[in-house]
């Protein structure tokens, strides 16, 4: 901005002038993107303040029994822990496929095909196998049943150009509806009133970590799956050609990367990553399917990625984050009254402010001279 | 079964699929707006469940459904502009604001609900009377038609009158035409010296009252209750619909009346007990739009720079 008010000179005839101007970084770095995440936390916490005051508690009180609901004790650790374990695995699966700049929007719908393809195996080998071979042939037929339906828009990309966005949310319906068909016909428990599946047979159910708490094998499960993906994005020749079709899909064709390949790969791949969340979601927490299983870890996971920068150990500790605002708003609600609800209201302000705080810092204040 | 099919039933059907396409089409006709500005709005389905909430709370409040119409409209236009800020001004990754508005309506409605009524969960939530129909003289004592088209929701005919006003402003005004520009080439756009990023706040805010509207149809035609994700997904049948209506309003409406026969259909076989796979009727709309979408792909009116931020700037 040199448009300040010219000042007649002196003997010399120049007189530096100094003013603010608001220029673009040459490049963000990495502690200016840590700070943007700190930014846009700092503010969703004024909002949760607020909104906690607004809900007629008091701010000091609600945020102590959050922290104990989610730290206090062993047992409610391992319930964070518990909590942050779907969400890490479906952050993962949007991590793969916004690296190679596909829209996954679908986790959702692809944690519920793999939940059904787990409860599908459990219920029709549950009899013949034992523990040991059922659970890994559980979380295979997940990993099929998820990776088929996050498949498929990445085949309607690959194929005919279709927006893998648009059709991974249309996904999300159709197997929900799917879910709901079956769950009211073949699948339904005929001894219950409810709309639920059959319990799945005990030896599917995954086996606890810590005695007295409801931390199962899948948070196991869930960290070897982080340390994979960081294996295979940044120690494969594979990761390296995702990587390179999500900076540039064009100069990736030319150096001989099939795009159309990496399209479907990594779709199927982020499904199945999600379709394992459904397989380690159900068989470890809840046993069985009903239409209410998802509570919108697809969704969650989408933010969990974005705040963990597209990074297995970014998602890892945002997942941890996350795990711990669950947990803690459910026992801020027990203690104050605060309704849980605010957990997803700060879920989507805290993505607003990321991505308001994200544009900021790539922005820099500098003293310059202006010369008249 | 077959005398089911009965006048009566039929025009109860036919009825039916109207009064269910009016919040969709309404939301969708607002998408159409914003999408052919250039921005994908996918927050579609939290600016309805605002819509149906603010609804509420003023029509509770004040004793008028207008004024809560009213306020609907407003909240969903303030969403809009919040959209159109971050995807026209700060150029962000609209899928992702659509996605964080979405939840972030889902969990503060649901937070100011409970907040407001401490009846969440029970067997008896708290009810306003509804706007009535408006019967169209003379019009709605036609046998059949009169039921169908002439007895419905004020609100209903509003959305039916937006249709050919959408065709109109889009095809035969320098406005619409400027306005598909942008959503298709803005720097050609930009070089004529229109204001584009104005023109792209407009249409967002637009649609978010569009979608505020739509919302509360929910709550103040349909139902007269407000119950957490009333909405259930209505939000992104519109944006389904945009794309199976190929952008085009009287297409749209086509398929707004299309998912509301579905709809219709399925609640109709239910109330008489017949025994339909009513899941899956009501998840085909979503299958048919993936359908749609493949094989619209070469015909496809999809303005070319959806979602897609323009930077003056850079080339």
């Amino acid at each position: 901005m040199t448009d300040g008010q010219p000042r007649t000179g002196d003997a010399t005839g120049v007189i530096p002038l100094r003013r603010w101007k608001i220029e673009k970084r040459p490049d963000v770095g990495a502690w200016l993107q840590f700070l943007a995440i700190l930014l846009a936390l700092a503010a969703a916490f004024i909002v949760s303040a607020a909104l906690i005051t607004i809900a007629g508690a008091d701010v000091g009180k609600a945020a102590l029994a959050a922290f104990k609901g989610a730290f206090g004790s062993l047992k409610s650790f391992a319930e964070t822990l518990l909590q942050s374990t779907p969400i890490l695995l479906t952050g993962l699966a949007v991590t793969v496929a916004f690296r190679a700049r596909l829209f996954n929007i679908g986790a959702e719908g692809q944690f519920l095909a793999g939940a059904m393809g787990a409860v599908w195996v459990s219920l029709a080998f549950g009899d013949a196998l034992p523990s040991g071979l059922l659970i890994p042939l559980t979380m295979l037929g997940a990993l099929a049943t998820g990776g088929l339906w996050g498949g498929i828009p990445g085949l309607l990309r690959a194929r005919y150009g279709t927006s893998e966005i648009i059709v991974t949310v249309m996904m999300n319906f159709v197997i929900y509806f799917l879910l709901a068909f079956l769950l009211g016909d073949v699948w339904r428990d005929p001894s219950s009133f409810f709309l639920q599946t059959p319990r799945m047979p005990e030896a599917a159910h995954l086996p606890k970590l810590i005695a007295g708490t409801r931390l199962h094998l899948g948070f196991i499960v869930a960290l070897a799956a982080a340390a994979l993906v960081y294996v295979l994005l940044w120690r494969t020749a594979l990761g390296y050609e995702i990587r390179a079709v999500g900076i540039n899909a064009t100069a990736a064709t030319y150096k001989g990367i099939d795009v159309a390949k990496i399209t479907v790969l990594v779709m199927a791949l982020s499904g199945a990553i999600a379709g394992l969340s459904g397989a380690i979601e159900i068989p470890g927490l809840h046993q069985r399917l009903t239409l209410d299983t998802s509570t919108g870890v697809g969704f969650t996971g989408i933010i969990i990625a974005m705040l963990g920068r597209l990074h297995p150990l970014g998602v890892v500790l945002a997942a941890f984050f996350f795990g711990a605002s669950v947990t803690g708003t459910s026992a801020m609600q027990i203690a104050t009254g605060v309704p849980v609800a605010i957990n997803q209201a700060i879920q989507g302000i805290i993505l607003i402010f990321l991505l308001i705080t994200d544009v900021l810092v790539r922005y820099r204040l500098r003293r310059i001279e202006v010369h008249v | 079964m077959s005398e089911l099919w009965d006048v009566a039933f039929i025009a109860s059907l036919l009825a039916g699929m109207v009064r269910l396409a009016t919040p969709i089409l309404l939301a969708a006709l607002g998408e159409l707006i914003t999408e052919r500005a250039g921005i994908l709005n996918l927050g579609v389905e939290g600016m309805m469940l605002t819509g149906a909430l603010v609804g509420f709370l003023v029509a509770y409040g004040t004793g008028s459904l207008w004024l809560g119409t009213a306020a609907a409209v407003l909240c969903g236009g303030l969403l809009g502009l919040l959209m159109a800020f971050m995807a026209a001004t700060l150029k962000v990754d609209q899928i992702l604001v659509g996605l964080a508005l979405n939840l972030l309506a889902l969990g503060s409605t649901t937070f100011a609900y409970r907040l407001a009524f401490k009846d969440v969960g029970t067997q008896n939530p708290t009810t306003i009377s509804t706007f009535g129909t408006v019967k169209v003289p003379g019009l709605a004592d036609i046998p059949l038609l009169g039921e169908v088209l002439f007895s419905q929701h004020a609100l209903t005919y509003l959305a039916l009158l937006v249709v050919p006003a959408a065709y109109f402003f889009l095809y035969h005004t320098k406005y619409g035409l400027e306005l598909r520009g942008i959503g298709d080439n803005p720097r050609a756009v930009d070089m004529r010296g229109v204001a584009y990023t104005r023109r792209q706040y407009a249409a967002v805010a637009f649609g978010g009252m569009m979608a505020g509207l739509g919302g509360a149809f929910l709550t103040l035609a349909a139902s007269g209750l407000f119950v957490p994700d009333i909405s259930a997904g209505r939000g992104w049948i519109a944006i389904a619909l945009v794309i199976f209506g190929n952008w085009q309003p009287v297409w749209i409406m086509f398929g707004a009346l299309f998912f509301g026969l579905i709809d219709s259909f399925q609640l109709s076989l239910q109330a008489v007990g017949v025994d339909v796979p009513h899941e899956l009727l009501l998840g085909l709309p979503y299958l048919l739009t993936i359908v749609a979408l493949v094989l619209n792909r070469r015909r496809t009116q999809m303005p070319l720079s959806l979602g897609i931020p323009y930077y003056r700037e850079s080339r």
